[in-house]
């Protein structure tokens, strides 16, 4: 524990899966909280069980259990305890560890905690500071609260999924990603951080309930606003904007090669046209302003295509932005993850992990001049805090510990 | 929940000030403003940007019934100050020094033209807390880059897989990057004073939507690039090589779109059975899940298609009811927006307006079982609270106050 740790002090029980609640645990953990996952050993979370990865260096060595790299990166910094909670001793231990903890989180399907006797109320008879977030796909009330979703099946609830396509085409949506997930985290995170707030007032915990896909809503207002309002339907547009025109990705010279061009205003068109040597196409005057441009969109961005991809990229990129146009390139995962500009915002840190070894994790990405978050390691191995935790915080002694374990109580 | 009477929101008697415009640094006001803090927005002289966006009531242009908005700035006062006079500098400073923290998505450069960058304030005022919301930082070779929420997604590798594989990267829409930056932006903030209160510090916290998007994708693609044959990359509607079992795919069906994941044995099983176990399925080649989804999932979605093709998307939810298969629906905002789980929720609140209508939009994502949320109050007129908030906050006289509306410091 350092000074320059914002969450020092903090102690978390995390008992939430895959992404979006550990996620959130783990920029607790960077920002220096003592995080400890509650796991059981013979129902692990099921990022764990992604199977052997491949490396360049061949395949790596040491149980598969540990060695996923995205576990390691959801849940990086933290502590592992296994527990059987379906049995009441292993309930009766997390009563004692609530009255040392301060945060709970939980991802799980509504009441699931609350069956084993760990929900809200039950832990904030014991600890009435305990800041409780459960964060589940719709929420803790309504018809659909039982609903369980993978993130593409939240998205695609919300519309946000049918929204994403090439323009008047049919939805492709954007199922690499996930992004509810990490949508949900951000938002359960501002939640949670303003609860801390409202605790370190009044002494008082409290129960959040986040709901993951009304966190999808509110990242996308305009057009659920143009739907209540005007009752008009959004539609797939591509990368366009109707304020800025033209707004899209462009193929650059070479294979799958693209930039990405935001014209914000009439300025920036002039500039473009300029850069492009002033091209009859382009000089035509209606297209000096912005409804000139609207009405223009296609043959603008046909025209445009057809002089990018005769350049390289990244001159393309510098061109551009020496002349004050917004460019950027479209980078791989693995160019963002050695770019001189990440590597510069310190990004990714190096770990090592005892099975796997070196590694890269991204650290939460907030720059904090006087606290900045911080990976101390890499995920814990299943367990391995066992004896700290029930020893060391809880003070059992050596021997209820082994009783403990052949009992099946720590499994 | 607890049934007691319920206090006002967690952030009660927080001042924050807001020296933004558009979407970032807005957003992050908005969510501390709905969970009870008073936020003091510096609106440029022309207003907000984001007064020009709609959606419009009626398609009517109105800068104070502007969807967006008002959606992110209800309740919110706004002093209008025209930073260009020689006045405002000291004016800005005032009201710096007595805020609780700021937030910010203005250019490093116009924060140090007018004295409220962290270097300075933190000389007059060790405490300060300055989040700086940015595309790509607050310092560094990007910072001054001109930029739009497009270029961050571009560089983070979100745009580069979304879309079809021989067609150009297709980006998140409606800005994700800026609302990613000021829910960060909002957790971060509070993080800093939770810190403050401890150590009694401040700090500067630097948030590029950049960095938060390539953590987020890069987070999810650490599944792809380590699992063998799977890439980050462009696969139209489905991960790339399914991200590993079949299915992972948006398809047709006959009334619209439905997304159908499949991450176990299981699952696929139960699809099987819903379709009343067709021939095909029984042969060799559609029992290897893993193959099926790397090395030839367009294959598998032909003999799926026409079953799909022949059910509306209500009816294969209700089957995957009775099946237990995973399958979302792509939803239009018209459906969205008539979710009963959603009116039982009251996720949708009526938000009074400049015209002396009430119209609905989203609220916040998650609920506080001892406190309260306000239901959002009216948007702000251009420098509607100027008088009141130099009045009151700065303590300025009336004669002061007019003598500046005189030399056009302040509207």
């Amino acid at each position: 524990m350092t000074a320059a740790e914002a969450l020092s002090g903090y102690r978390v029980l995390d008992f939430s899966w895959v992404w979006s609640g550990p996620m959130v645990a783990a920029i607790l953990g960077d920002l220096g909280a003592e995080v400890i996952k509650v796991e059981h050993g013979k129902r692990l979370d099921n990022s764990r069980l992604r199977g052997r990865p491949t490396l360049k260096t061949g395949t790596a060595e040491g149980p598969s259990i540990e060695l996923n790299p995205y576990f390691h990166q959801t849940n990086h910094g933290k502590r592992s305890i296994t527990l059987n909670l379906k049995n009441r001793r292993a309930v009766e231990l997390i009563y004692r560890l609530t009255e040392k903890s301060d945060i709970v989180i939980e991802n799980l399907t509504v009441g699931a905690l609350a069956r084993q006797g760990l929900g809200y109320s039950d832990l904030a008879a014991i600890n009435s500071a305990l800041v409780y977030l459960s964060m589940s796909a719709v929420g803790q009330t309504g018809p659909l609260r039982d609903m369980r979703a993978y993130a593409p099946i939240m998205s695609s609830f919300t519309g946000l999924e049918g929204m994403v396509g090439y323009p008047g085409e049919a939805p492709i949506g954007m199922l690499n990603f996930g992004y509810g997930d990490p949508n949900a985290g951000a938002h359960a995170l501002v939640a949670l951080t303003a609860a801390l707030w409202s605790r370190e007032q009044s002494g008082q915990g409290q129960h959040i309930d986040m709901a993951q896909i009304e966190a999808i809503l509110s990242v996308i207002p305009e057009p659920l606003i143009d739907q209540i309002w005007n009752g008009r339907a959004a539609t797939t547009k591509g990368n366009r904007r109707k304020d800025q025109v033209p707004h899209g990705i462009f193929p650059a010279l070479g294979q799958d090669q693209w930039v990405a061009i935001s014209i914000r205003d009439d300025a920036d068109w002039s500039k473009l046209v300029a850069l492009m040597g002033q091209p009859a196409w382009a000089k035509a005057p209606d297209l000096s302003k912005l409804t000139g441009r609207q009405h223009a969109e296609g043959v603008i961005e046909q025209q445009l295509g057809i002089w990018t991809a005769m350049r390289d990229r990244d001159d393309l990129v510098q061109q551009m932005q020496a002349a004050d146009i917004p460019a950027a390139p479209v980078l791989s995962i693995e160019e963002q993850m050695s770019h001189p500009h990440f590597a510069e915002r310190e990004l990714l840190r190096q770990v090592d992990h005892p099975h796997f070894g070196p590694e890269r994790l991204y650290a939460t990405p907030w720059r904090m001049s006087e606290t900045p978050p911080q990976v101390r390691q890499s995920a814990p191995i299943l367990g391995a805090d066992n004896q700290y935790v029930f020893c060391e915080v809880l003070g059992l002694g050596e021997a209820e510990v082994s009783s403990l374990i052949a009992d099946g109580v720590i499994a | 929940m607890s049934e007691s009477p319920k206090l006002k929101g967690p952030l009660a008697g927080l001042t924050i000030l807001e020296l933004g415009e558009e979407i970032s640094a807005p957003y992050c006001g908005k969510l501390l403003g709905a969970m009870g803090a008073r936020v003091l927005k510096v609106e440029p002289w022309g207003g907000d940007s984001s007064r020009q966006r709609g959606p419009f009531p009626d398609d009517r242009a109105n800068p104070d019934l502007s969807g967006l908005f008002v959606y992110l700035n209800a309740g919110k006062e706004s002093v209008a100050i025209n930073l260009e006079h020689a006045e405002a500098t000291v004016l800005v400073q005032a009201f710096a020094l007595a805020a609780d923290a700021i937030v910010t998505n203005w250019p490093t450069a116009k924060l140090c033209r007018l004295g409220v960058d962290y270097a300075t304030l933190a000389k007059r005022r060790p405490d300060a807390v300055v989040v700086q919301l940015s595309l790509f930082g607050a310092s560094g070779p990007l910072a001054d880059v001109a930029a739009e929420d497009l270029q961050a997604q571009a560089m983070s590798g979100v745009s580069w897989a979304i879309g079809a594989a021989e067609r150009e990267p297709l980006s998140m829409p409606f800005q994700q990057g800026d609302f990613q930056a000021g829910a960060h932006g909002a957790s971060a903030l509070l993080t800093a004073l939770l810190a403050r209160k401890r150590a009694g510090k401040g700090q500067l916290v630097d948030i590029a939507s950049a960095d938060i998007l390539s953590f987020a994708a890069g987070t999810n693609a650490m599944i792809y690039i380590y699992y063998g044959l799977l890439r980050w990359g462009r696969a139209g509607p489905r991960a790339l090589g399914s991200g590993g079992p079949y299915p992972y795919v948006i398809l047709p069906c006959k009334d619209g779109s439905v997304c159908l994941i499949g991450r176990a044995r299981k699952e696929w099983d139960q699809l099987v059975e819903a379709m009343g176990r067709p021939a095909w399925s029984a042969d060799p080649r559609y029992q290897d899940l893993q193959a099926m989804g790397r090395d030839y999932p367009e294959e598998v979605d032909r003999l799926i298609t026409p079953w799909l093709m022949q059910h509306t998307r209500a009816e294969l939810l209700a089957l995957a009811g009775v099946h237990n298969f995973p399958v979302g629906p792509l939803r239009s905002m018209a459906e969205v927006v008539n979710t009963e789980q959603f009116q039982v929720r009251q996720f949708f609140v009526e938000t009074p307006m400049a015209d002396g209508q009430q119209r609905a939009m989203p609220s916040l994502p998650f609920r506080f079982s001892r406190e309260t949320i306000e239901a959002a109050a009216a948007p702000p007129r251009l420098g509607e609270h100027t008088d009141r908030i130099l009045a009151a906050f700065l303590q300025q006289s009336a004669f002061e106050i007019s003598d500046m509306r005189r030399k056009g410091v302040v509207r």
